[in-house]
């Protein structure tokens, strides 16, 4: 009798055990406290809802190079469930249809949208169907070191500054015998928010690139402006930087445009400096703009379970989501959680949503990567003064259609 | 059955493990990379006919009719809001070439399909294949499996008209025309001096061997401090030469340095693993023929040009084939340290082809050219410096 029922027992545990449907969550790991974060979200999901429902997530994080080891994965067949989706690949994702459109579970769960930032939605819409939900998102802020200012006697920046007066500082700084106020990277995206207050844009109606347009051309002159004829900027190598952040945690410079992940980063490494940092809003010109990065939980269209994977997508992008915005210091896509955040450091970044745009440019093809790549490449040029910005404009206005893979 | 036959039966059957992995993962990638070479392959595409959907869900997005009430149209009135192309592109989710797009138009067996719908006949989750299959007139084999478009020689004769092909592959063959030289008569003097008898020669040959058995990715993180603007090579270079007006150089950012800063590395990495080569070579040369020569009166100098020299041939041969062949093929550093497309080499350039920019057809076309040149240039080499044993 003992013995049967130790047969039984085991067996219902076997079932028990095959009974649970495994969830496998992939992202880049971030900095240590962004994937404990992490962690600690897939650890109450497990030990609450997921047992429950039968649900085991896994967080398998990608190191590395993200993008192209989750397509390499996506295409042999053996990708995550769910996973991060930048905003600037998504579009390439959606119409590679690998994602799950969210749709039809939207509106079986009666799934509330409205609590999300429009613009977050919108961002991971393809085709009119959504594909993603933004898990978190950022902005950039100008961020100052006090202490500085302090010592060449410069007054402060503030939320209302435009780019003159901006400039105007900066090179108060130079005159005062600080050698490189600001730091600039030869990033496209960096450049998009200038290219926006100056009123600029970044494609025409019909998607093709805008870049040679009056205002977002002025926009591109004055960034490289800074480095070149005002010299009041220079790349974060050139400071002995690997980025923005580590350039002003390390005092190498006094101003940068950056996000709030380097909140994180400044308090867990440069916790000294950190108190020293004004943040204020950017910079205006015509009009006010930053840049919205935002990434997504997305579902694999591949996955076999995908109930279950939508059961672990809305737990992430709701309790998971208060559990990240409080530990790993980013801004809440959902309003009523961005409501309940009340650290004064990220007030500037949420302002930043009203006025932002997000980091993506539409294209009929859905790609933008090789343009990418190929514009700040000749940034990089403009900013060793190989080029001008004409002549780079108009490679780019020759180039783009190929670039972007409309041309056959 | 003859002896002979017996024994080649026996032969290979003990080679098959080697022959059959040979096949499967040398032999096959190169054929289907050639295959690749002349298709418009995508690799995002190459599941997308296994995927399961719920075709009850497409067809409500789709018509915009609830499950439910299908029941209360008649199939004329579902037709209107019908429409197959856009139908399996967009809501079954298959990305469809013109081709595709032209069949579906002319066998797609919409009646059927609305038919079961209304009636609940589909079932609720079905293989896109599957689906396809049943609902297909007419070639509906053709959406079973993702078969790349055959493109002839475009991707080649896109190469043509591609800026950064001839960028990368000047790159990598200027990287070829410095680096293989210099690394191969350093690495004969690194043999020399390590093969005379001087005290602690073990000490050098270690020396001269570590950067050859350290990870290049640790390499190149040390290499970047050394290069960075603040870095130890321009606080040396600005003690010594500063009062001359020297400034100091973002060796890896600068565009017209950032290729010869890792020719540098890369000539003092790899100089000390050839040098075992020649060391090997050195070794077998018979001290007799230097007895010879030292009693016929020759100088050190001549022994090493009339001697050391012509004895190494063979190793030089190799040396210098295998080093033309790493530096077309040099990646790592570039992928680690480089940050501007001019400075790239023509294999990162494939890399981003296949792996970021989703254009695996257009990597392998790049791969085959590289093929073929460092082929060519084997060849040449092998017919300028010749074998003669």
């Amino acid at each position: 009798m003992k013995k049967l029922l130790v047969v039984l027992l085991a067996v219902v545990l076997t079932v028990g055990l095959f009974a649970v449907t495994k969830i496998t969550i992939s992202g880049w790991p971030g900095n240590p406290i962004e994937e404990g974060a992490i962690k600690k979200a897939v650890d109450t999901f497990n030990s609450t809802i997921g047992k429950q429902k039968g649900i085991e997530v896994v967080w398998e994080p990608i190191a590395g190079d993200y993008k192209q080891v989750l397509m390499t994965r996506l295409s042999g067949g053996t990708g995550p469930d769910i996973f991060y989706v930048d905003v600037y690949v998504f579009e390439e994702l959606a119409k590679a249809n690998v994602l799950l459109p969210l749709d039809t579970y939207v509106k079986r769960d009666n799934f509330d949208l409205s609590d999300f930032y429009q613009s977050l939605i919108d961002a991971f819409k393809y085709q009119n169907r959504l594909y993603g939900i933004a898990k978190d998102f950022s902005t950039l802020a100008v961020w100052f070191n006090k202490e500085i200012f302090d010592k060449y006697k410069v007054p402060y920046l503030t939320n209302d500054e435009t780019w003159d007066s901006f400039l105007k500082k900066l090179q108060q700084l130079k005159a005062a015998g600080y050698e490189t106020p600001l730091a600039l990277a030869p990033d496209f995206n960096r450049v998009i928010p200038f290219i926006i207050s100056f009123g600029g844009r970044l494609v025409k109606p019909d998607l093709s690139t805008a870049l040679g347009e009056a205002n977002s051309k002025k926009a591109i002159q004055f960034y490289i402006d800074l480095v070149t004829k005002y010299k009041v900027a220079k790349e974060p190598s050139a400071l002995g930087s690997g980025w923005l952040g580590e350039a002003i945690a390390t005092e190498k410079c006094a101003v940068v445009m950056e996000g709030p992940w380097t909140i994180g980063f400044m308090k867990g490494s440069f916790p000294d400096t950190f108190k020293k940092m004004g943040i204020v809003e950017m910079p205006k010109g015509i009009k006010k703009a930053t840049m919205i990065y935002t990434v997504a939980w997305s579902i694999n269209r591949a996955t076999p379970n995908k109930d279950a994977a939508w059961e672990v997508l809305k737990f992430l992008v709701t309790e998971g989501q208060q559990i990240f915005v409080e530990g790993a210091g980013v801004l809440a896509s959902r309003k009523s959680i961005a409501a309940k955040d009340t650290d004064p450091v990220k007030k500037v970044f949420y302002k930043g949503a009203e006025y932002g745009v997000p980091w993506k440019v539409s294209t009929p093809t859905g790609l933008f990567a090789t343009a990418n790549d190929q514009i700040n490449s000749l940034l990089k040029d403009l900013f060793y003064q190989k080029l001008t910005v004409d002549e780079a404009i108009k490679i780019i206005e020759t180039n783009y259609d190929k670039w972007i893979g409309k041309e056959k | 059955m003859k002896y002979k036959t017996k024994e080649a039966i026996v032969g290979y059957l003990f080679a098959t493990p080697i022959i059959l992995t040979v096949l499967v993962f040398t032999i096959y990638p190169i054929v289907a990379a050639f295959y690749y070479s002349l298709t418009d392959y995508q690799p995002l595409e190459a599941r997308k006919y296994t995927y399961i959907f719920n075709p009850y869900d497409a067809l409500e997005i789709h018509t915009g009719i609830l499950r439910k009430e299908a029941r209360n149209y008649t199939i004329d009135e579902m037709l209107e809001y019908f429409d197959p192309v856009s139908f399996v592109e967009i809501d079954v989710g298959v990305k469809l070439g013109e081709e595709e797009k032209k069949l579906i138009k002319e066998y797609f067996d919409s009646l059927n399909l609305l038919n079961d719908y209304r009636e609940g006949k589909l079932p609720n989750e079905i293989k896109i294949a599957d689906f396809m299959k049943r609902y297909m007139y007419k070639h509906g084999d053709r959406f079973t499996k993702y078969i790349p478009r055959f493109v002839g020689l475009k991707n080649f004769k896109d190469m043509l008209k591609d800026m950064y092909f001839y960028t990368s592959f000047w790159n990598a063959l200027l990287y070829s025309i410095i680096v293989v030289p210099i690394q191969t008569l350093l690495a004969i003097i690194l043999a020399v001096a390590a093969n005379s008898k001087i005290k602690g020669v073990n000490f050098f040959k270690s020396v001269f061997f570590l950067p050859a058995i350290t990870s290049s990715a640790a390499l190149s993180m040390i290499f970047w401090l050394i290069y960075s603007k603040p870095g130890v090579l321009n606080k040396i270079l600005v003690a010594l030469f500063g009062r001359f007006g020297f400034q100091p150089v973002d060796y890896l950012n600068e565009p017209r340095i950032a290729l010869f800063a890792i020719m540098a590395m890369n000539i003092w990495s790899t100089a000390g693993y050839f040098m075992v080569t020649f060391l090997a070579g050195l070794q077998d040369i018979p001290s007799s023929i230097y007895e010879a020569a030292r009693i016929d009166g020759a100088n050190g100098w001549q022994i090493f040009w009339k001697v050391t020299l012509p004895l190494l041939r063979p190793q030089i041969v190799f040396v210098s084939i295998m080093g033309t062949i790493g530096c077309m093929q040099v990646f790592d550093q570039i992928y680690f340290l480089i940050r501007n497309l001019r400075n790239i080499t023509i294999s990162f350039y494939i890399y981003k082809n296949a792996f970021e920019y989703g254009k695996m057809g257009y990597a392998s076309a790049l791969a085959v050219v590289l093929f073929g040149v460092i082929l060519v240039l084997s060849l040449v080499q092998r017919k300028i410096i010749k074998e003669e044993y």
